[in-house]
């Protein structure tokens, strides 16, 4: 009678852990027995679960250059000192062996003397200790040696493939590093490698740690500062980059190590011939390990505006301003939690950057970046500076660009402005950012007419200071558009009064923002009467000189539930006129030479009217107004 | 013409910074995998992974065998099993990383697979459940059998490698293994004409 093969049978059939014998009689029955094949083929479709956990595990790549790294510079001091330890235990032997030996070697001629039948055979065993000691001392020798190639070895090592750490994402990808003629022990080679060896690994550096963007909106012009932690070997490192599809002027590019200065030196940045858009640093490094780094360069592509949104109270005696910058990142780069300063003032340069980036090599240009700059802004207070930081002479700190809690700072005749806090700016994006914020700003809302302006219309203003008392002054206030709004009810409703652009406000300057034609206030003038008196005639009675006295009527109309002030402009067409008001409180001021300002108040759905007259002196009648004064 | 890995050694041994980076290039991707499933958390396993090749950096002068491979494999076990026992690890097994989560590897996975048309999106949910089932099922395994299993199976070492990785006999190593398999045999789910 057949028997069936077990389960534990089967299985030891599958995976083969049958013996062979086993394995066969398994087969055999299986070709027979449809049950259990049946059995059989149930197992295999059950162990086939183990296969959805098939998926390779892929380990990271940063984690192997890590391993790679750690472990890297030959054999470590622990291994050394094992090994010279293991082969001095192994000397000590052998030394007591040499010693017992020679004790029997002595013992032994001893015999000889006392034996002399056996004396060659004997002299023969004496010559074995001899040998021995020999032995063990070209051991010695040797392990001595050995040591000392090790340390040799060491300090001539071949190049080493660094294996740095990787980060994928966010990560200025494009720049890499690897270490060369690394050195576990021993002195650095004097002679700095030609080039990296064509088959070294190149990995991607780490993240940034932080990144400072100050953005010229006169110029496009980006100053970018980013700290990087490099990992570098003890000896020569290659530090590659390269700005394909960026903007990067790559001549701009300093880099800098922040601590250990005294040990890390940049010796040279090359252009490798044949090859677009990459530059490799060689850094000279006593240390091993990671050592922060500061990498500057310009670029282009990045550029800001700012603009405004001011919410005037109820009344319109208070506004709220709210300050925005738009960044716009067209540089092909992106940056994260960028800290964002802005230049505010014009900057001249002679190239664009954007055209620095673009050339074909880094190096064909006839004026380098750094003469540009250093040339171009030799007359600025800091601008030398700024020259030598870009022949990367100067220390990082020189600058006075580390100083991230300085909201504001003068440069010169520019104005740097720091944005709060950091911001992500990815390539192609454009962002948004908060600049500041004032409450309770006092306003006054004026009303301008001017004919010779505006025609005849009423022009509304709102006016204010950057100053202490307007909570404001802390900063200049950068060009830009500002839009008013305005409070329409209690329920925080609000209503568009009006948008216009303003110049840059230094602080402690007045600020009046043009609304546009206010319809609820209206200035009319009118002609009331014209007449001409005084004439001059000359010898041959002809008229050579007279005066003209007009008088002019002129309604203003307040329909506003507020009071406001009105200022009215008058051209008077000569720089010889004289005026007389019908109201005594009503007052001018000189505003130019052929111009008279009148500025009033009225109160609320009020009405005012007055009457001037104006006496133009013309010919010879306008030496007797000189004569008058 | 490639480096031997006996050769790699003893020029590490003799002082080549660049021998050790190879071995561990070479090595790195199977020695993770063995201690992913192992550990069941990519955290633990790149802990591990850097701790098996110090060990294996340390001692590259005890290497006396032909076999490098087992014998690395022997010192990524010992140090799993010590891990086991120092009881650093907070989920005794996991074979894939989809366990591991964290960095959200899989969703990527996920979404490759979708895109990919590997799986129906309404199949997914009934595709992941099945996978915690085989992984609760290796997970009751001893650890041993464990290491047997995935060394054999996942890692497809022969029998005669096993052994050499946990230091026994081969029939040690394919009891462990049909022990093991019996085990499985009642646990894994019937996923009868699902597996892709």
């Amino acid at each position: 009678m057949m028997r069936h093969r077990t389960e534990q049978e089967l299985i030891e059939y599958q995976f083969k852990l049958a013996s062979d014998s086993q394995m066969r009689q398994i087969a055999e029955h299986l070709e027979k027995c449809g049950q259990c094949r049946e059995l059989m083929e149930r197992l295999k479709r059950r162990f086939s679960a183990l296969d959805l956990l098939r998926e390779e595990v892929k380990v990271s790549e940063d984690l192997i250059s890590k391993v790679a790294e750690e472990t890297q510079g030959g054999v470590s001091n622990l291994t050394l000192k094992k090994r010279l330890l293991r082969s001095a235990r192994n000397d000590k032997w052998r030394w007591i062996g040499a010693a017992a030996a020679v004790l029997v070697a002595g013992l032994s001629l001893l015999l000889v003397s006392n034996l002399p039948k056996e004396r060659e055979k004997k002299h023969q065993f004496a010559k074995e200790p001899t040998t021995v000691a020999s032995d063990i001392k070209l051991n010695e020798s040797a392990e001595s040696m050995r040591a000392v190639g090790l340390s040799d070895g060491a300090a001539a090592m071949k190049p080493l493939a660094s294996a740095l750490s990787k980060e994928e994402t966010g990560a200025w990808r494009d720049l890499e590093v690897s270490g060369i003629g690394g050195v576990a022990e021993g002195t650095i080679p004097e002679q700095p490698p030609f080039a990296p060896a064509s088959a070294i690994e190149l990995v991607t550096l780490p993240r940034r740690e932080n990144v400072q963007l100050t953005i010229y909106n006169s110029a496009d012009l980006t100053l970018v500062r980013e700290r990087r932690n490099l990992t570098l070997k003890k000896g020569w490192n290659w530090l590659q980059f390269m700005w394909a599809n960026t903007l990067i002027d790559p001549t701009s590019l300093t880099l800098e190590p922040l601590e250990q200065k005294d040990k890390v030196e940049i010796e040279q940045l090359v252009f490798p011939a044949r090859l677009r858009e990459i530059g490799r640093w060689l850094i000279r490094s006593e240390v091993s390990g990671q050592v922060p780094f500061e990498i500057t360069y310009f670029t282009s592509g990045l550029s800001w505006r700012a603009f405004y949104m001011g919410t005037l109270a109820k009344n319109e005696k208070t506004m709220r301003l709210e300050s925005y910058v738009r960044v716009d990142n067209g540089s092909g780069e992106d940056y994260e939690n960028a800290q964002t300063r802005l230049i505010v003032g014009t900057i001249h340069i002679l190239d664009q950057i954007a055209d620095l980036a673009r050339r074909q090599y880094p190096y064909d240009s006839p004026v380098t970046i750094y003469r540009l700059y250093s040339d171009e802004l030799a007359d600025k207070k800091n601008a030398p500076v700024l020259g030598e930081r870009i022949r990367g002479i100067v220390a990082a700190d020189e600058l006075g660009l580390e100083r991230k809690e300085v909201k504001k700072e003068g440069l010169s005749e520019y104005f740097l402005y720091t944005i709060g806090g950091t911001e992500t700016i990815p390539d192609k994006w454009g962002k948004r950012l908060l600049s500041f914020e004032a409450n309770d700003i006092p306003v006054k809302s004026l009303y301008k007419y001017d004919e010779e302006r505006w025609g005849p219309q009423t022009i509304r203003f709102v006016a204010f200071a950057n100053d202490t008392k307007h909570n404001l002054g802390q900063t200049p206030i950068p060009n830009g558009d500002v839009r008013i709004y305005s409070q329409a009810d209690d329920l925080g409703y609000l209503s568009y009064v009006g948008g216009t652009s303003i110049k840059y406000i230094p602080v402690n300057e007045k600020v009046e923002l043009n609304l546009g034609p206010a319809r609820l206030v209206t200035v009319e003038p009118k002609l009331m009467d014209f007449k001409t008196e005084n004439y001059i005639f000359d010898t041959k009675n002809n008229v050579s000189g007279w005066d003209e006295v007009q008088t002019w009527k002129i309604e203003i109309t307040n329909t506003r539930t507020l009071p406001i002030e009105v200022e009215i402009t008058r051209g008077l067409g000569t720089a010889y006129w004289t005026l007389q008001f019908d109201e005594k409180e009503i007052s001018y001021e000189k505003y130019d030479v052929t111009h008279a300002r009148f500025k009033m108040s009225l109160e609320p759905r009020s009405k005012r009217t007055f009457e001037w007259t104006v006496r133009t002196y013309h010919g010879a009648r306008e030496e007797a107004l000189t004569k008058t004064k | 013409m490639e480096n031997t890995d006996k050769s790699l050694i003893d020029a590490h041994c003799q002082g080549d910074g660049t021998a050790f980076a190879e071995i561990v290039r070479r090595y790195g991707q199977g020695v993770f995998g063995y201690l992913m499933r192992m550990s069941g958390s990519r955290e633990q396993a790149e802990d591990l992974v850097q701790e098996t090749f110090k060990r294996v950096h340390e001692k590259a002068h005890t290497f006396r065998g032909e076999r490098f491979k087992s014998w690395l494999f022997a010192i990524a076990t010992r140090a799993a099993l010590d891990n086991l026992r120092r009881g650093r690890r907070l989920r005794l097994v996991s074979l894939s990383q989809n366990v591991d989560c964290a960095d959200g590897a899989c969703e990527q996975l996920n979404a490759v697979a979708v895109a990919e048309g590997c799986y129906e999106p309404s199949e997914e949910a009934a595709m992941a459940e099945r996978k915690e089932q085989v992984r609760q099922a290796v997970e009751m395994l001893p650890p041993r059998q464990r290491a047997t299993l995935v060394l054999a199976y996942y890692q497809q070492l022969s029998y005669r490698e096993v052994a050499e990785v946990l230091g026994c006999s081969i029939g040690t190593v394919k009891t462990q293994m049909s022990r093991a398999m019996q085990t499985l045999a009642q646990r894994l789910p019937d996923i009868s004409g699902e597996v892709k």
